[in-house]
């Protein structure tokens, strides 16, 4: 049994191999985009899935440190601890900071906490190196991602910080590495003023109240209360902003990282369109290429099914191989990204189910070709 | 119509065009060939050679007349079948000026290529087409592509396509136009062989009249009009 399709790329395997390698680099770059998308909601659910808080609590009309600028004063965690239902809450504040590296400024997100607390977002199975804070100045733990090592010494603000823990896989949705400090030393850069600032304020008679302040107070609810309950009671009584797990989540995937994912998923969509037309354009170059071929098979008489079959199975054998190679592209660069890339198997599926779609798509060109080739152009010169 | 009839034509026209660009090719053609026979069909550049051939062979549709192909009426003023396509491939076999072998297939798949399409049993149509290679002295070529081989060898195998499929009649358009002489004079005693052996009416456009002589009748299309000479 002969196998048209078969023994045409068998007849041109090399330039069908870089053609397929050609699409495949395109769909590459389809799978790493849907792959930043998941790895953005990864890195989006980090923070909150370390700190493994059930509330949230924070400004009035503010949806929180994640969304939007948030000030709550330090001792509402002691208020809201006193709340029947909660177990442990912590003043944390968030803030993005510029890290002296070697090789320049290193953006990095700071999270301040209490180091004698009841919470330490710092998740133990993410440190591969050194301690979690232990005192409460001086001391910074940093994620690999920032360059430094254990013990290396960092100026922020007024004071030099030691590296006490390097922890790994510790970002914000936005790719930036976290590091960890206490609540005092975070305080003291989030709010205090340059010297000559601080001397004409006493001068004034102003005192410097947001030294206290924090972003958030985080809290776990004791077994067999509703979260939802207490959030509402916060709100009603407290007139504070209070969220749970899920709402907050929300906040992140909604607000933080919609947009994003929108973006994404439109260059997407555009790279699936343009990959699809390029398919349609290979496989009617190659067709053209055939014309002759073709019109002597309609000539000799053999029927269009067979032609039509040897131009369809082309063009999802192109698509197949376009998808493995695309594959095999994806997975050799998407270390190499800057922000966290998630290539997940069922996105892998969903992008050839696409593809063998648009292949399908892309063969009518061909298709349509060889239904109007005229055989009697055969004949003749 | 006699059992020896291979191809009947009786009032063939065949007009392209209406109005101003009218043009007739072809007025009022009847003839007759039989098995065995290798007919030669002459004419000037632009006569109405090719289209001739076309319409024996089911691709063009003539504006009138009847064909009959065998014993087979297949048009009369109106195809009589709506699959002029496998009368082509089970009754007529295709020469052209280049051999036009599919390039992508190796010489044993051109010629199997077309009784595959006819479903024919895979074992007994590789018999055929190595039968055939070996009659035309290029057994050793089957796994060859039509790259490999000269002008002549690729001629040769074209012609066994043209055979593969034990047609009623072969047609060939100016077989000979691509090959020196001393080839085309080959090519055309192979056909002449095959036209009396295999029973099977040739009719073969030619411009080169040194290849008259070894045709059995030559048809001349003069003035629209068909000319046994």
């Amino acid at each position: 049994m002969i196998h048209l399709a078969k023994e045409d790329v068998r007849h041109t395997l090399g330039k069908f191999i870089v053609t397929a390698m050609g699409v495949g680099m395109l769909l590459g770059i389809v799978l790493i985009m849907m792959g930043v998308y998941r790895g953005m909601i990864v890195d989006a659910e980090v923070l909150l899935n370390d700190l493994n808080v059930d509330l949230w609590i924070v400004q009035q009309g503010t949806l929180g440190p994640f969304a939007e600028a948030s000030r709550v004063h330090e001792d509402l965690q002691y208020t809201i601890k006193s709340l029947q239902g909660i177990d442990k809450t912590c003043a944390i504040t968030f803030q993005n900071i510029q890290l002296p590296g070697n090789k320049g400024k290193v953006r990095a997100f700071a999270v301040g906490y209490d180091v004698y607390g009841d919470i330490n977002p710092i998740n133990p199975a993410r440190l591969i190196a050194g301690r979690p804070l232990s005192s409460d100045h001086y001391e910074i733990v940093v994620t690999d991602k920032t360059g430094f090592h254990l013990h290396d010494r960092i100026k922020l603000g007024r004071h030099i910080y030691t590296v006490t823990g390097v922890t790994h896989g510790s970002v914000t949705s936005g790719g930036d590495p976290l590091v960890y400090i206490s609540l005092k030393d975070a305080q003291e850069l989030q709010f205090s003023y340059s010297d000559k600032r601080i001397q004409t304020d006493r001068a004034r008679g102003i005192i410097n109240r947001d030294a206290h302040m924090v972003n958030a107070i985080i809290a776990r609810v004791k077994q067999g209360y509703s979260a939802v309950k207490i959030a509402a009671n916060i709100r009603k009584w407290y007139h504070k902003s209070a969220y749970t797990r899920k709402q907050q989540r929300t906040v992140l995937t909604r607000n933080v990282v919609e947009k994003a994912s929108k973006q994404i998923g439109l260059f997407t969509a555009i790279l699936i369109i343009v990959a699809t037309i390029i398919i349609s354009l290979i496989i009617y170059t190659m067709t053209l290429e055939k014309m002759k071929e073709i019109s002597i098979m309609k000539l000799i008489g053999l029927p269009d099914s067979m032609i039509i079959r040897m131009i369809v199975e082309e063009t999802l054998l192109l698509g197949i191989l376009a998808f493995m190679f695309g594959n095999i592209f994806s997975h050799i660069i998407y270390s190499k990204f800057p922000k966290r890339v998630v290539l997940e198997i069922p996105d892998a599926w969903m992008l050839f189910g696409v593809i063998m779609a648009a292949s399908i798509l892309a063969s009518f060109v061909g298709v349509k070709k060889v239904i109007n080739a005229d055989p009697a152009s055969a004949i003749g010169g | 119509m006699n059992n020896n009839t291979a191809i009947r034509v009786e009032n063939l026209s065949k007009s392209f065009g209406d109005g101003d660009s009218f043009i007739e090719v072809i007025k009022n053609a009847s003839f007759t060939i039989n098995k065995g026979q290798l007919v030669a069909l002459i004419a000037p550049s632009g006569g109405g050679k090719t289209t001739l051939l076309m319409m024996i062979g089911c691709v063009e549709k003539p504006s009138s007349g009847q064909i009959w192909i065998g014993s087979e009426k297949v048009f009369d003023n109106k195809w009589l079948t709506n699959q002029t396509r496998k009368i082509r491939r089970e009754k007529i076999g295709f020469i052209f000026q280049a051999h036009y072998l599919i390039p992508f297939l190796n010489i044993i798949n051109n010629l199997t290529l077309l009784p595959q399409a006819n479903k024919t049993n895979e074992k007994f149509s590789k018999a055929k087409a190595r039968e055939l290679l070996k009659y035309f002295d290029i057994a050793d070529k089957e796994t060859a592509m039509p790259s490999q081989l000269s002008g002549g060898q690729n001629q040769r195998v074209a012609i066994a396509r043209a055979l593969v499929n034990n047609p009623q009649i072969v047609l060939a358009d100016e077989p000979t136009a691509a090959l020196d002489m001393q080839r085309s004079v080959d090519v055309v005693k192979i056909l002449k062989k095959i036209a009396m052996e295999q029973k099977v009416a040739i009719v073969m456009v030619t411009h080169d009249e040194r290849m008259l002589p070894y045709c059995d009748r030559i048809m001349k299309i003069e003035d629209k009009t068909i000319i046994f000479t």
